[in-house]
C-alpha cells in the first residue's frame, strides 16, 4: 500500500508528524512516552473511529508503557497508523498494533541511541567545537545544519516507511546500515578533539610564554594527554577537570 | 554594582527555551552547550564569553548520552548558567571578556550539571501525575483532556531552568566584587586554567567520543594539527 491509499488525509498524517516531535513533553518512569504516543496518533484516531466506545479503546491501546529513542519512533508513530488503518477497516486485530510496537521499540532504541546519541551526537559536536577558531561565531550555524541535514532527513523518510510499510520497515532501516555509518562518525570525533586539544595547547603556548612557549604547549599537551588516562581509569571528569584548573593557576601565579 | 534586570530575565527565558528544546520538544540539538552557551552570550551582547564556555563545555559534556530511563548531568543548564554568568560577569567589570572570567565562571557554574540532574528526576514526578490524570480521563472517556496532559508536562521545565539561569545570571554580578578583589596573580592563573581546562575537556571528549581506537585517532588528529601550525608559522618566519 501507499500512503496515497491512506483513508486519511494528508493533513492528518503531517499532523500526526508534527505531535510526533512532542514524544518526550510527559515522559515519566511509569509509562515513560505512552502519553507522547498516544498524543501522536490521535489525530489520526479521531479520523478512523467513531467518537465512543472504539476510540477511546484505540487511544488506550496506546496509552501502555512505550519507551524507544524519540527520534526513530517517527518509524513506529507511522506504523502504528498502517496499523490502525487496517484495525479501522476491521483487516487486522487490535492486537497487531500492541504487538508491533512491542516488537519494534527495543530494537529500534538501542539503533537511534547508538546512531544518534553515541555517534552522530559527539561527531557533530567535536566538529562544531573543532570548527570555533576557524569560524568563531558561524561555527554554530554549521554544527546546527550539520546535525539537522542528517537528524531531520532521517526522522522524515522513517515516518514515511513506517506510515507505507508497516513492518516490513525493519528491513529497509536494516538497510541504511546505521551502525557502520556509526563508527565512521565516532573516529571522526575522536580525530577533531585530539586535534583540538593541539589546537589549544599550541595558541596557549603562543600567547603566554614568549620564550617559553614551546615548554608551555607542551605543558598543555601532557595535561591533556594525562587526563586522557586518568579519565580512562575511572577518575571522575570533574576531578580532573578542577585539579587542571588548580595546577594552572598555581603555574601562572608562579611562573 | 548595578544589575541590569533585562540581562538577567532574557538569560532566564533563553535558559527555559532550550531546557524544552533539549528533552520535551524536537531535539534539534539547540541545547547543546555549544549552542545554548553561544546564543546566550550574542543575547546578552557578550559572544566571546558564550563561545568561549560553549566550547568547553561542548567538549566536556561530549559523551554523555541519555540512554533508556538514565538520567546523565544536564549539560543544557550547565551551558546557560556558566554562559549568562560569564557575561554578567563581564558586564559588571565594565571591561572586556577574558580567559580568567571564563576560568572563574566554569570553576563556579559548572556544578549546575548536578543540580539540572537532580531537578530533571523531580520533574519526572509532576509528569508521573500527568499521566495517571491522562489515565484517568481516558478511562472516563474525556479523550481531549487526557491528550491535553502531555503539553503540561513542558511547562514546568521552561519555568525551573529558565530561573535557575537567571538566578545564575544574578549571581554574576554579585561575583564581579570578589574578582576585583582577588591579587593579580590569582587572575594570571585562573587566566591559565582556561586552556588547560579545555584541554582536558578535549581530551575527555575524546574518550567520551566512544570510538574503538580513540587514543590513535586522537593522537593523530593533534599531530596533524601541531605540524600544520608549525608549518605555518615557518612559512610566516621565511
Amino acid at each position: 500500500m501507499s500512503a496515497g491509499d491512506s483513508a486519511l488525509t494528508a493533513g492528518v498524517l503531517l499532523r500526526v508528524f508534527m505531535r510526533s516531535l512532542f514524544l518526550q513533553a510527559s515522559w515519566n518512569p511509569q509509562g515513560m512516552q505512552n502519553l507522547g504516543l498516544a498524543y501522536a496518533v490521535f489525530p489520526a484516531l479521531e479520523r478512523l473511529y467513531a467518537a465512543g466506545p472504539a476510540r477511546e479503546e484505540a487511544v488506550r491501546r496506546h496509552l501502555v508503557f512505550f519507551n524507544t529513542h524519540p527520534y526513530v519512533a517517527a518509524a513506529i508513530v507511522g506504523g502504528v497508523v498502517f496499523h490502525e488503518e487496517r484495525i479501522a477497516r476491521g483487516e487486522e486485530a487490535p492486537d497487531r498494533v500492541v504487538a508491533f510496537k512491542a516488537a519494534l521499540m527495543g530494537p529500534l532504541a538501542a539503533l537511534g541511541d547508538g546512531f544518534f546519541w553515541l555517534s552522530l551526537k559527539p561527531a557533530a559536536g567535536a566538529v562544531g567545537a573543532a570548527l570555533v577558531p576557524l569560524l568563531g561565531l558561524w561555527a554554530v550555524p554549521v554544527f546546527l545544519v550539520m546535525y539537522n541535514l542528517v537528524h531531520l532527513l532521517l526522522r522524515v523518510r522513517l515516518y514515511w516507511l513506517g506510515l507505507t510499510l508497516g513492518d516490513r520497515l525493519v528491513e529497509a532501516v536494516a538497510r541504511a546500515n546505521l551502525p557502520a555509518r556509526g563508527a565512521r562518525l565516532r573516529t571522526v570525533a575522536a580525530v577533531c578533539a585530539g586535534g583540538l586539544a593541539a589546537w589549544l595547547a599550541v595558541t596557549f603556548g603562543a600567547n603566554a610564554g614568549g620564550a617559553h612557549a614551546p615548554l608551555l604547549a607542551a605543558g598543555c599537551l601532557a595535561l591533556g594527554v594525562a587526563s586522557y588516562v586518568l579519565v580512562s581509569r575511572r577518575v571522575p571528569n570533574y576531578v580532573v577537570l578542577y585539579l587542571a584548573a588548580l595546577l594552572a593557576c598555581v603555574a601562572g601565579a608562579f611562573l | 554594582m548595578s544589575v541590569v534586570w533585562d540581562q538577567v530575565a532574557l538569560a532566564g527565558v533563553w535558559g527555559g527555551l532550550v531546557a524544552v528544546e533539549r528533552k520535551a520538544f524536537l531535539q534539534a540539538m539547540l541545547s547543546r552547550p555549544l549552542v545554548a552557551a553561544s546564543v546566550m552570550g550574542l543575547l546578552l551582547n557578550d559572544v566571546p564569553s558564550g563561545l568561549a564556555v560553549g566550547l568547553l563545555l561542548e567538549l566536556f559534556f561530549l559523551g554523555t548520552a541519555n540512554l533508556g530511563a538514565s538520567l546523565p548531568e544536564n549539560d543544557t543548564l550547565a551551558a546557560t548558567a556558566t554562559s549568562a554568568a560569564a557575561a554578567t560577569l563581564t558586564a559588571a567589570t565594565g571591561a572586556g571578556s577574558t580567559p580568567a572570567i571564563w576560568s572563574l565562571a566554569v570553576l563556579l557554574f559548572i556544578g549546575m550539571g548536578r543540580v539540572g540532574r537532580r531537578a530533571d528526576r523531580l520533574l519526572e514526578g509532576h509528569s508521573a501525575r500527568l499521566a495517571r490524570v491522562a489515565l484517568a480521563s481516558a478511562e472516563a472517556g474525556n479523550l481531549t483532556r487526557a491528550m491535553r496532559q502531555n503539553l503540561w508536562g513542558m511547562w514546568p521545565h521552561f519555568a525551573l531552568y529558565g530561573a535557575l539561569t537567571a538566578l545564575c545570571a544574578l549571581a554574576g554580578y554579585f561575583v564581579e566584587p570578589l574578582l576585583q578583589r582577588l591579587p593579580h596573580v590569582v587572575v594570571r592563573g585562573l587566566a591559565w586554567a582556561w586552556p588547560a581546562m579545555a584541554s582536558v575537556a578535549a581530551a575527555i571528549a575524546a574518550q567520551g567520543s566512544h570510538a574503538r581506537r580513540a587514543p590513535l585517532y586522537a593522537a593523530l588528529g593533534a599531530a596533524a594539527v601541531t605540524v600544520a601550525i608549525v608549518l605555518l608559522l615557518l612559512t610566516e618566519r621565511a
